[in-house]
């Protein structure tokens, strides 16, 4: 039985799969930073950040250069491996081959990674896991638009699965452990927010589908 | 509960920008990922070996690596369109060639259009031998270049000083031209014998193939001296012997068998780089790796096999190898009848009864063919037993059996050479490369590909062949007088210079009284010393008698050091005039690495980064110092253009001496010939195929100098590859009936071929020159010998100079020879480590010394600060677990190793080092390199008529090649009174990153060092922002033991070697000893040099004519009859 999300909810998910990826997969840019400050929707997600001091006073570019991309070096490329198969291999290696389980999913959907843009080592990069997941969800709206249901269907499927195979697989564990790692309110509030919306989206889409 | 407590993520439907917006879209579809899309600059290279098209080398354009890690381009773009954008840097790419060992290995400098700075040296992937790559001395010479301490402008001993006091005044290139000019002048312009012996040159590493050489053969004087016989007299001693050639040239890549004999090519020795690549190549390929070396290095312990010889032994091995080729039918005997001299041999009657007569076989043969010989060797080899060999080598058994095997499986393709521990090392060292080229030989190995070879066909030698550019049209005389103090009468078969003597020898009243008694001219003093990339106080033998002598002002007048730094030999001079380093001079530099002729051309790529960007020097001849001086490196100059300016300008400035002509350029007379009109002509006439390649170029074809412009461009040439048994070349005839060999031509009519030997000899002029040799009806160029064979027998060793017993390879079978044969017989051979100490415990060691490290050649390196930091291990003693065991001794406690000479008897002194209990030596043996043991006396100078004189701000316009008015802006006075370097404060640091601060205290019999403290570099005055990490030093610099000071001479009576392993006991330091301490006594030292120089060498005598065999190599300046003419009275 075909469940149409509401369009509020489905752009609301969509928003959020993308800002998530968007700020775990690389470094702030200062055109996104200067959203994040003007964009007051936005910030109630970051309730840490928008009550920090130097948020509103610092140059976007001292923000830049001395606080999040230091704090982003240090949870994505120092000391923690946002990498699925980091977690899930016996071996801890990443897998930066074809034979990354994460990627058949993305060759069904005809998805290819481009890596000189996600500047990532392999696939299973928490950034590029939840971009899946937005493109997922978009597809998903496009599928609802034109009352395509059996695509709706898959589509929700889809985006349960991969959730359930991939992102709740390991995600929770990098997330708590950047979210105390982190040295600034931007990123403890992203691993915050992360954690929370793949349970609460996890949910939706449970309910999605046993409906 | 966690859902009581979620946030209502439906406020993310309310943000003011789409998701679509804020996600990276890291994700293609499969079509579009195949699309691609071509960008200038991308995040990853699409092959590790990428170098930039030739084409591009002009103007190549390139991110910076410190700005990248700002966060890349996918981030920020590129300072092209933007200011934020990542650095890209527009570079010039000009080739040049390393300097930092003998290799040259192809470098490329990449310099910063913008700043004018050389921002790296890369490899040079034109270059056919390195092929792109170079080792971490190659790379490291930026930090040579950029050296805060290196010396900026030429300096002069203070007025009223004396040598060694550290008194130093800044001088101009022009008063020291003129003072040195002077000097040279007066001395040659007196004519006499004497004095063309007074003006010494004496190179280190000579890094180019024959210009200084004629420079002193235009001088009209033997004086050149070089280094070579503390380096590779004994290496290249079998080598003269066999082909009378001057070393080998092994086709490593091609070879089943590596044979390193001695631990040199894959490590850190001769050719190391390019010779460890090849080496890689044929293990790939399946080769085998043996090593024979008493220590076990880093290619000994990736090697198939590692067999460690007791120092000095190594004949034996071979001999044992040669008994089982000959006694199991593994004779290659078609190339042995064919290219071994077997028929000069059995002919010699005489020879064959001294074999007799000495107890090698039992008859004289009946028969003279080549089964006869072939038999003769066989018992004459015959003792050579694998009990004997195991037993005097101390190899076991299957080590000798299994090197055996390899050597049969291997064929004709066995690469080898005798370098360093086994030739430097040993008294008779010479022998070892005798007794294998024997093996070799026997199994057809010499010559083919994958086999061994001679230097002469792999290299090219005509950087001093530009004569055509000259008024004297390159017609030099050959010098008429013969030089004692560089060939002493005791050593005519000297290999080359007995250089490390020079200080005894200057010293030795009795020695030269003696000789001029008996009729030579020998000289008791020098009027100008002139060592150049050289650091003769600190790497030869006896290092304090060197100092008493170049403290001696009576000894050597007037002294100079052609040096880019400090060193230990810079502190007794009279000047130090700064030359440049790799990429700040010009030489053709050639060596025999591979099957081929190649040649490097070493370049001051500032100055051609200029010259090619339109700028001019104001004088031509000193344009290298003039670009230097532009470019902010200083007044640091060249030799090329030093020499050229210094004979034309000075020496002869009106011709009278007739030297001028040959520097004086004939496209403009009167002024002297410039480095493009030079090397045009030194290339363009020597290598027909450069030549023909330049010219047939668009782009060079019409250029002023075509030649020399290709080279300049591209930095390396290879006129021929594939260079296998050369010395079947057919012997070549013109159309008119000659004969042409070697650039000479020969009437047929005027030659006679030996119908049992084959030699065609031309008689001209009353002398007979073999020329070729007629081998199965074909006739061919043959060897260099005078048979044109390979000298299994050395007939002339044999018959003329005193070596009866030494003309073939031999080693001694038993006891009784050893101490008759002593010659040969190592001076650390076990037989001599008698010694106990006071508990009983055998406590005499033979110390090899002589190894290589890959990371600091000799002194040249000295103060790379990337190169010292990888240098910290204090070179220590490597001792034998056992032994270390038994004498008490433990990693890391200071030892005394105390040097006591095996002939002499006599006590050396000794140097404090640091032990280091390993398995990787053999037993009884130590190891410690004598490349260690750097030293200064003070951390910093002071140069009272620093910048406070004038400061003058010679160069207004910003650094940049693309600014005309940079380009534009002259150079005035560059060796005048200017001052060029504004921002010197007066204040010059020494080796700040390379040597600790010492004390010394000598008073001509005894003498002693002690390290005072570690590293202090002072803030850099230059270079600061290269050098920015200056006080990150962590090192203390300490080097090991300076032990080179406390090693007497050991002079080899044949080959002249100086012989370097050293007997030694070991004790345990003394209360207040700290590693790195010497106590010499070197007044025992001289008495050990004329030990060696009375008990052992067979000299000149009253029945001698000529001073050495006219045939083989009397190198760097050509000399006469009347110079070879000797007449000695009883």
């Amino acid at each position: 039985m075909t469940y149409a999300m509401n369009r509020e909810l489905l752009t609301a998910r969509s928003n959020l799969y993308a800002l998530l990826s968007r700020l775990l997969l690389q470094e702030l840019d200062a055109s996104l930073l200067q959203t994040l400050r003007s964009d007051t929707s936005m910030l109630e997600f970051f309730p840490n950040l928008s009550t920090w001091e130097p948020f509103n006073r610092l140059k976007i570019s001292e923000l830049l250069d001395t606080h999040f991309n230091p704090d982003f070096s240090n949870l994505s490329l120092l000391h923690l491996i946002p990498y699925e198969s980091f977690y899930m291999r016996d071996d801890q290696m990443v897998e930066t081959g074809g034979a990354n389980p994460v990627t058949d999913m993305y060759s069904q959907y005809d998805f290819v990674v481009d890596y000189d843009v996600a500047r990532v080592v392999s696939a299973d990069h928490i950034g590029v896991e939840l971009e899946f997941m937005h493109h997922l969800v978009e597809a998903q709206a496009k599928a609802q638009e034109s009352d395509d249901a059996q695509a709706v269907t898959a589509l929700i499927e889809a985006q349960h699965t991969f959730l359930n195979k991939h992102l709740l697989q390991w995600a929770p564990h990098y997330l708590i452990a950047a979210k105390y790692e982190a040295s600034t309110p931007l990123y403890h509030d992203a691993c915050d927010m992360a954690l929370e919306f793949l349970l609460s989206d996890n949910e939706t889409l449970t309910s999605a589908t046993i409906a | 509960m966690y859902l009581e407590s979620r946030r209502t993520f439906l406020k993310g439907a309310a943000f003011s920008v789409a998701g679509v917006a804020i996600a990276k879209g890291v994700f293609s579809t499969q079509a579009q990922a195949q699309e691609g899309v071509e960008s200038k600059f991308t995040t990853t290279p699409k092959t590790l070996s990428f170098y930039p098209p030739l084409e591009q080398w002009d103007s190549f354009q390139e991110l910076d690596g410190d700005d990248w890690k700002r966060g890349g381009i996918d981030r920020k773009g590129t300072s092209l369109e933007s200011d934020d954008g990542i650095l890209v840097h527009d570079y010039m790419i000009v080739p040049t060639a390393c300097s930092n060992c003998e290799a040259s290995c192809g470098l490329t400098a990449w310099i910063d259009k913008k700043t004018m700075v050389v921002k790296k040296y890369m490899g040079n992937p034109l270059h056919t031998a390195s092929r792109g790559r170079n080792c971490a001395k190659g790379y490291a010479t930026q930090s040579q270049m950029y050296d805060p301490d290196r010396i900026p402008f030429p300096l002069k001993r203070a007025e009223g000083s004396k040598r060694g006091e550290g008194k130093w005044v800044r001088t101009t290139w022009d008063e020291a031209l003129s003072t040195i000019g002077k000097k040279m002048h007066d001395t040659i312009a007196k004519g006499d014998e004497l004095s063309r012996k007074m003006v010494m040159y004496h190179v280190g590493r000579p890094n180019e193939n024959g210009f200084t050489p004629m420079v002193w053969n235009t001088l009209g004087v033997d004086s050149y001296n070089s280094h070579t016989n503390i380096c590779s007299a004994n290496g290249r001693t079998p080598t003269i012997q066999w082909a009378n050639d001057d070393r080998t040239s092994p086709d490593w890549a091609n070879a089943k068998l590596i044979f390193l004999n001695s631990s040199h090519a894959a490590d850190a020795g001769h050719y190391f780089q390019q010779s460890a690549g090849f080496i890689a190549d044929a293990r790939k390929k399946g080769a085998k790796l043996v090593v024979m070396d008493p220590r076990m290095s880093n290619s000994a312990g990736m090697a198939d096999l590692w067999i460690a010889a007791w120092p000095g032994t190594e004949p034996v091995v071979y001999l044992y190898l040669v008994n089982r080729i000959l006694s199991e039918g593994q004779v290659n005997r078609e190339f042995v009848r064919r290219w071994v001299n077997w028929e000069v041999m059995m002919d010699n009657k005489k020879f064959l009864n001294k074999l007799v007569e000495l107890g090698y076989i039992k008859s004289v043969p009946t028969k003279n063919d080549f089964d006869t010989f072939l038999a003769v060797l066989q018992e004459l080899y015959s003792p050579y037993t694998l009990d004997y060999a195991s037993q005097e080598t101390h190899i076991p058994k299957d080590r000798l059996e299994a090197l055996y095997d390899m050597f049969i499986w291997a064929g004709t393709a066995v690469s080898t050479y005798f370098w360093r521990a086994t030739a430097a090392g040993n008294r008779g060292g010479w022998m070892s490369g005798r007794a294998g080229y024997l093996a070799l030989a026997l199994r057809g190995a010499i010559g083919p590909e994958g086999g061994t070879f001679f230097h002469h066909w792999h290299v090219i030698s005509v950087a001093g062949k530009g004569g055509r550019a000259t008024v004297g049209q390159g017609n030099v005389k050959k010098v008429d007088v013969w030089n004692e103090l560089t060939w002493p009468p005791e050593w005519p078969l000297s290999t080359y210079e007995m250089s490390y003597l020079l200080p005894h020898l200057l010293t030795d009243k009795a020695w030269q009284d003696k000789w001029k008694a008996r009729g030579l001219n020998v000289p008791t003093k020098l009027a100008v010393y002139a060592p150049r990339m050289y650091n003769p106080v600190w790497i030869n033998p006896d290092g304090f008698r060197w100092l008493d002598v170049l403290k001696d002002e009576e000894k050597m007048e007037l002294t100079f050091n052609l040096s880019p730094t400090w060193s230990e030999t810079n502190w007794y001079v009279d000047y130090v005039l700064p030359v440049g380093l790799a990429g700040e001079r010009h030489d053709q530099h050639s060596e025999a690495t591979y099957p081929a002729r190649w040649t490097s051309f070493r370049q001051p790529v500032l100055r051609v980064a200029l010259e090619k960007s339109g700028w001019r020097a104001k004088n031509p001849i000193r344009a290298t110092l003039e670009a230097h001086i532009k470019a902010g490196l200083g007044e640091v100059w060249e030799e090329n253009e030093f020499w050229i300016d210094l004979v034309v300008n000075y020496v002869d400035k009106d011709g009278s001496l007739g030297i001028k002509q040959h520097w004086e350029s004939k496209k403009h007379p009167g002024k002297p010939v410039t480095i493009a009109e030079w090397y045009d002509a030194a290339f363009g006439d020597n290598l027909p195929n450069l030549r023909k390649t330049a010219y047939a170029n668009p782009k060079y074809k019409d250029a002023e100098y075509p030649v020399y412009e290709y080279m300049r461009d591209h930095g390396t040439w290879t006129e021929e590859e594939n260079i296998y048994s050369a010395q079947e070349r057919p012997l070549k005839e013109d159309a008119e009936g000659n004969y042409v060999t070697h650039g000479h031509k020969y009437p047929k009519a005027e030659t006679t071929t030996n119908k049992r030997t084959g030699v065609i000899t031309a008689h001209a002029h009353g002398k007979a020159t073999p020329i070729g040799i007629e081998v199965d009806g074909k006739k061919m160029e043959g060897f260099a010998t005078l048979d044109k064979k390979l000298d299994f027998f050395v007939e002339w060793l044999f018959e003329d100079w005193k070596w009866q017993e030494y003309s073939i390879p031999f080693y001694p079978r038993n006891e009784k020879e050893k101490e008759k044969m002593v010659h040969i017989v190592s001076h650390v051979n076990h037989k001599y480590m008698t010694e106990v100490n006071e508990q009983g415990e055998k406590n005499a060691f033979a110390l090899n010394t002589v190894f290589r490290l890959p990371y600091n050649i000799h002194t040249r390196s000295a103060n790379s600060k990337h190169l010292m930091e990888i240098s910290q291990n204090h070179d220590p003693i490597w001792i034998a677990t056992g032994d270390a065991k038994r004498l008490g001794f433990k990693r890391g406690d200071a030892i005394r190793v105390r040097i006591k000479d095996s002939v002499s008897g006599l006590d050396s002194g000794y140097f404090v080092a640091m032990a280091v209990p390993t398995e990787g030596v053999l037993p009884g043996t130590l190891a410690c390199s004598h490349h260690g043991g750097r030293w200064k006396l003070t951390n910093s100078i002071d140069i009272p008529n620093g910048v406070q004189d004038n400061p003058v701000q010679y160069q207004k316009a910003p650094k940049d090649l693309s600014n005309p008015d940079f380009i534009n802006e002259a150079v005035e006075n560059s060796g005048a009174q200017a001052q060029h370097t504004p921002h010197f404060g007066g204040k010059l640091g020494v080796i700040g990153f390379g040597a600790p601060l010492a004390s010394i205290e000598m008073d001509g019999k005894v003498g002693k060092l002690k390290y005072l403290e570690g590293l202090k570099p002072m803030k850099p005055w230059q270079f600061a922002e290269y050098n920015k990490d200056y006080d990150n030093v962590w090192w203390d610099g300490l080097s090991g033991s300076w032990q080179n000071a406390v090693a007497p001479a050991h002079p080899d009576p044949v080959s002249g070697m100086h012989c370097w392993h050293q007997k030694v006991l070991l004790e345990p330091a003394q209360p207040g000893d700290k590693i790195g301490d010497i106590h010499v006594n070197y007044e025992n030292n001289f008495k050990t040099y004329q030990a060696w120089r009375d008990q052992l060498t067979r000299g000149l005598d009253e029945n001698s004519t000529i001073r050495r065999p006219r045939h083989i190599k009397r190198p760097w300046v050509s000399l006469s009859d009347k110079a070879y003419a000797v007449k000695i009275s009883k």
